[in-house]
């Protein structure tokens, strides 16, 4: 005889609402039905009642986490209407704020699975690491949150001491290496808690169309930075992790291996970043006057690939349109395949697997 | 003939890809969107979303379909005026929640296809989110 177990709209793992209704035999799940709009604001809607200013820093409140992915896409999309394109030195501080968000981002996941393994050390440990990559935001931003550095046309802030972040990164690169990194790729405890659980296989996942890691993670070698590069990914070197077990184990390693990367990367870009202006040339705000068009942006944010389709009328001051593909709301309807099958006890840990965000998911 | 360039003709559309914005746009008159899904599923392209417009006096709904072909983004436009449109969700799994978003969003109607709430709440009336208010 099944019955039905309602998880959430507050839940075990995490800190957002939402809820799944889990129908169970014995502790075995048979069948999951999703609920999300708990965290609904209506910031599509919104976005047309703001103009070109005050809609960056609306779009940087879709995600708590990866904000400035949010203002990354608006500006590339406003960028693309306007037909204007950022400085080199402007695009290279786009990668290194966004590699730095994925940092924290992955750290902060890692910290959340760990807790959920029961390895509460790990929590802790990750808690205090991800507070220092906000050091390095803060030193860079002034904000550790949301850090408005995207503008139309470039950054808000430039980096005057690359060298001091450089050596804050190698800071944080040799402590990840020495903690983080060995226990989600060799610890056995870790390993074990994530083998096997939670799968979904390559099939699925091109079905469901899931992005970011939890695609990876099922053999799907998609990364936007890699396919369709943006800001100044195509002058550095980074390799795409890529594991085909697609259990919450693959997406612990997918993760670990792209902290690694983003290392790479951080200190490709930190070390080569062009000098230059920080903005182009008639990008100031008195300057903008949009036309009518409709440009579309992506960028492959800590969760998986963002989109952001944004249209203007000629002389407005608010977009006509303002949409919004954020990477849970691809990956999250999955986790139905991810529970059927599996134990009561381990829905929580699969859920955090895809590293969820209601927040991004309900705008 | 690389595979995109092959789309059209398998859709029987006699324009070529318009590139814009790196967006490849297909026009899509008189076709429909159900084949476009079924094409898309044989080249294995993965479905990103599908973004609704309302346009202004009261000419529609213009609907943006869009699959991302090996790094490729592909755009499919439909212009609606009643409303309604084909559903692909039977076709295309990952359009379910995005189908269902629009539905609430401007009360539109994917045939083929019933609705379970995803942003409303029981006794919310679809339509309320993005449609002018005068409507």
């Amino acid at each position: 005889m099944s019955y039905t177990i309602p998880m959430g709209p507050y839940h075990p793992g995490l800190e957002e609402p939402y809820k799944l209704d889990l129908v169970c035999e014995d502790e075995t799940v048979i069948d999951a039905k999703l609920h999300v709009g708990f965290n609904f604001r209506g910031i599509e809607h919104l976005a047309e009642t703001r103009n070109h200013v005050q809609v960056i820093a609306l779009m940087e409140r879709v995600c708590g986490i990866c904000s400035n992915i949010h203002t990354l896409s608006m500006c590339q999309s406003m960028e693309g209407i306007l037909d204007i394109a950022p400085p080199p030195r402007a695009l290279y501080i786009r990668v290194i704020v966004a590699e730095l968000e994925r940092l924290h981002s992955h750290v902060l996941w890692a910290g959340v699975a760990g807790k959920l393994m029961g390895f509460k050390t790990m929590f802790m440990r990750c808690f205090a690491l991800r507070e220092k990559v906000m050091d390095v935001l803060e030193a860079i931003s002034g904000n550790r949150v949301n850090y408005s550095m995207n503008r139309i046309g470039g950054v808000n802030r430039d980096i005057a001491d690359p060298s001091a972040v450089l050596a804050m990164v190698e800071a944080l690169e040799k402590e990840m290496v020495h903690t983080i990194i060995p226990v989600f790729t060799t610890s056995t405890t870790a390993l074990s808690r994530c083998a096997g659980i939670g799968v979904l296989t390559q099939e699925q996942a091109i079905s469901y169309g899931v992005v970011g890691p939890t695609a990876r993670a099922s053999g799907v070698p998609q990364d936007i930075r890699r396919a369709a590069p943006y800001a100044a990914y195509s002058d550095l070197e980074f390799d795409v992790p890529v594991e085909t077990g697609g259990d919450v184990r693959a997406r612990l390693l997918v993760r670990a291996l792209e902290i690694m990367q983003s290392c790479r990367i951080l200190h490709q870009a930190l070390t080569k970043l062009p000098s230059g202006p920080i903005h182009a040339e008639g990008s100031d705000e008195s300057d903008i006057a949009f036309p009518t068009g409709t440009a579309t942006s992506r960028v492959e944010a800590p969760r998986g690939e963002v989109m952001y389709s944004v249209s203007w009328e000629e002389d407005s001051d608010n977009p006509s349109r303002v949409h919004v593909r954020t990477p849970t709301y691809a990956n999250m309807p999955a986790i139905r395949a991810m529970v059927i099958g599996a134990q009561l006890a381990e829905t929580p840990l699969i859920q955090a697997s895809i590293d969820p965000c209601y927040s991004c998911t309900d705008r | 003939m690389n595979t995109l360039e092959t789309i059209p003709e398998k859709l029987g559309v006699a324009d070529a890809w318009v590139e814009k914005g790196r967006v490849h746009w297909l026009p899509c008159d008189g076709l429909n969107v159900r084949d476009v899904a079924k094409t898309m599923a044989a080249l294995h392209a993965r479905f990103i979303t599908i973004t609704a417009t309302e346009l202004p006096d009261g000419e529609g709904i213009r609907m943006e379909y869009h699959w991302d072909l090996d790094g490729q983004l592909l755009g499919f436009p439909f212009q609606i005026s009643d409303n309604k449109i084909e559903s692909i969700y039977d076709l295309c799994e990952a359009a379910n929640w995005i189908e269902r978003e629009i539905h609430e969003y401007y009360d539109v109607n994917f045939i083929g296809r019933e609705y379970e709430l995803l942003f409303l709440r029981q006794g919310d009336k679809p339509g309320v989110n993005l449609r002018e208010e005068d409507e």
